[in-house]
């Protein structure tokens, strides 16, 4: 029997390039065809369609569905084309109910498109889900993979048999991941016992314990406090810059921001758009809003006279107001200067609008985003 | 360490971690030996009944519950669950074969069922006396029909949970299932007892491997080839489901939905 993997061994992570490249592969050094790289994951015309009961209201429509059943055909994946380069790194964002987790599962081998095809590596997951489900790791927000009632540690070393890594290796990674996830203080914890910040940071390094090619973070950071998401998205950024592929779902725009250039929005399973994450943000993400305490009353009319290109609204009382602006017409700094002449400025805070709320607004047809589509 | 190596090694861990619920769990069976006992033993006070004769019956009623037990502890509500809760989707995204990994599972979880039907057999034959044990060779034949008891209930249990792929929900398949294999195995009364055409029907069955196969040979009511019949008919159900299994999940697969997350 193996003894269990203890951190607290002194174990170290590898220290030089070249240890780190032994239990670390660059993902896309299998991927490149005369020094460019292709295609890791590939879906065309990827399609699912869900069935579900048609019943009608209340229990007479229940009844009635006993005996004479409908169904309805939703369709929550629609004919996607996707190709994700090896190396990449992809946000795949939309409201909820947009087909988001859908398009990873399908992207991932768990579920089987209705029509089109998904291929991994080359593979189709049916056929080879064995094969594919080395080269990808998995993370749902909202599950663990960890055994519930064994401790971390257990739980690692089963990967580890599971995907057969060697035990230097799997030392090494652990060690590596240990720097940023601090896995230590987890090791001898059972799984149900884990606090959903310390659940996610061991459900991180379950995902890339044995170094997939890609990797699927489905709302990785999905209900963390702020330090813990930080070290989360500190970890995935790490994993991007060795080589790893991946494929980020998230509401969070803080998940996306600084860690991937490409993104994909969808909206009712269709690809709405799939290009630059840098040029929507800055084509849409322009607006600020500024709420301002100040000390004394402002009457609103003289804010608005001082700042003729912003849009100043009413607060809850007198001394607090909202000040929305274009960032690219005006600053903070200006808008906040402009107040303190008025009154002494007690307390403000800045709203930057989320990559919904330029969803929203693709959406709603004020934004056209189709064009720009690469 | 061979990955359903590991699989098995880790649930064989887990089944400790909840003794209260086992221990409830278990306080079902023994019930449920207890009544079977007193009952049959006022029944067949007056002498034998068909073929049996109250010893006979009390080992007969011995491995009705230790067929209850194994692979009856909680393995079938922990596959059942995953499948409900969706958490299924991570057992696919792992390079191990589902069926394969699910009965390494089973077997991890079996030592612990082993270890109480040995014990609650031991006890029972001290209050109520020693049992007339079989000659050697059926000794065997009983051993190896109790080996194929544990594939065959894992496959039971395995395929009624793969059954919520289809219904979304557990507790009726379980109902019925109990309600099926209590019936047609002979746990609830020894097949002998049944009008004769449900009692052929049962006994060709793969339920009947599951109490009803592994009882006579113990009773000796299935001498010479009849004993080794049924158990190659035992055989048979085991590498039949085993392949049926298979089919099923394939079917599963190609409709499965999992919701949120």
């Amino acid at each position: 029997m193996n003894p269990a993997p203890d951190l607290a061994n002194g174990c170290e992570g590898p220290t030089t390039a070249e240890e780190f490249r032994r239990i670390w592969p660059d993902t896309r050094a299998f991927h490149t065809v005369e020094g460019r790289a292709v295609a890791i994951v590939e879906a065309e015309q990827m399609t699912k369609v869900f069935r579900r009961p048609d019943k009608g209201p209340g229990l007479r429509g229940s009844l009635k569905h006993l005996f004479v059943r409908r169904f309805d055909d939703k369709v929550a994946v629609d004919h996607v084309d996707l190709s994700i380069e090896a190396g990449e790194a992809v946000a795949y964002v939309g409201p909820n109910g947009a087909g988001k987790s859908t398009s990873v599962k399908l992207l991932s081998g768990i579920l089987v498109p209705t029509s089109g095809t998904v291929r991994i590596d080359g593979l189709s997951p049916q056929k080879d889900r064995e094969e594919v489900a080395k080269r990808i790791g998995v993370l749902f927000g909202q599950r663990t993979q960890l055994w519930w009632d064994l401790p971390v540690r257990e739980s690692f070393a089963v990967l580890r048999d599971l995907y057969s890594i060697d035990h230097g290796t799997f030392r090494q990674r652990l060690a590596r991941f240990n720097e940023v996830l601090e896995l230590e203080e987890l090791m001898p914890v059972l799984g149900r016992k884990l606090s959903l910040g310390q659940r996610m940071r061991a459900d991180l390094a379950a995902a890339m314990l044995h170094a997939p090619r890609v990797v699927y973070l489905d709302e990785p950071t999905i209900g963390l406090d702020l330090s813990v998401k930080d070290r989360v998205r500190q970890f995935f950024r790490t994993v991007r810059d060795e080589g790893t592929t991946v494929m980020l779902t998230s509401h969070d725009l803080g998940d996306i921001e600084g860690f991937c250039r490409r993104l994909v929005i969808v909206d009712t399973g269709r690809v709405i758009f799939d290009g630059d994450l840098k040029a929507v943000k800055d084509a849409f993400a322009r607006e600020r809003i500024l709420h301002v305490e100040t000390e004394t009353a402002v009457p609103l009319d003289t804010a608005r006279e001082i700042l003729p290109n912003a849009v100043v609204t009413a607060g809850e009382n007198p001394t607090r107001f909202s000040i929305r602006f274009d960032r690219f017409v005006l600053t903070a700094g200006h808008v906040i200067g402009a107040v303190t002449a008025l009154s002494n400025v007690v307390d403000f805070s800045v709203d930057e609008p989320g990559i919904e709320d330029v969803i929203r607004r693709v959406y709603s047809g004020d934004l056209q985003l189709a064009g720009e589509a690469a | 360490m061979n990955p359903y190596l590991a699989l098995a090694r880790a649930q064989a861990r887990s089944v400790l971690a909840y003794r209260g619920n086992f221990a409830l769990g278990l306080g079902g069976f023994l019930f449920q030996l207890v009544a079977l006992l007193a009952v049959w033993r006022v029944v067949l006070s007056n002498g034998p009944i068909g073929s049996f004769d109250w010893p006979q019956m009390r080992s007969y009623l011995l491995v009705a519950f230790a067929s209850g037990v194994i692979v009856g502890m909680g393995a079938d509500y922990r596959m059942a669950s995953r499948i409900v809760q969706g958490d299924v989707a991570l057992d696919i995204v792992k390079p191990v074969d589902y069926q394969r990994a699910r009965f390494a599972e089973a077997f991890g979880g079996v030592w612990i069922e082993v270890a109480v039907v040995l014990l609650v057999g031991g006890v029972t034959l001290v209050l109520f006396g020693g049992m007339a044990w079989p000659g050697w060779s059926e000794t065997m034949l009983f051993l190896c029909s109790m080996l194929l008891l544990f594939p065959l209930k894992f496959l039971v249990v395995y395929m009624s949970g793969l059954a919520c792929f289809w219904t979304q929900h557990y507790v009726g398949i379980q109902w019925a299932r109990v309600a099926v294999v209590n019936l047609f195995s002979g746990a609830l009364i020894p097949l002998a007892y049944l009008p004769s055409w449900l009692a052929a029907a049962a006994k060709w069955s793969p339920f009947a491997g599951l109490t009803s196969t592994p009882g006579l040979i113990l009773v000796g009511q299935a001498p010479g080839r009849e004993g080794f019949v049924l158990v190659a008919v035992q055989l048979f159900w085991v590498v039949t489901m085993w392949l049926a299994a298979r089919g099923l999940w394939n079917k599963a697969m190609a409709r499965l939905t999992v919701n949120g997350g």
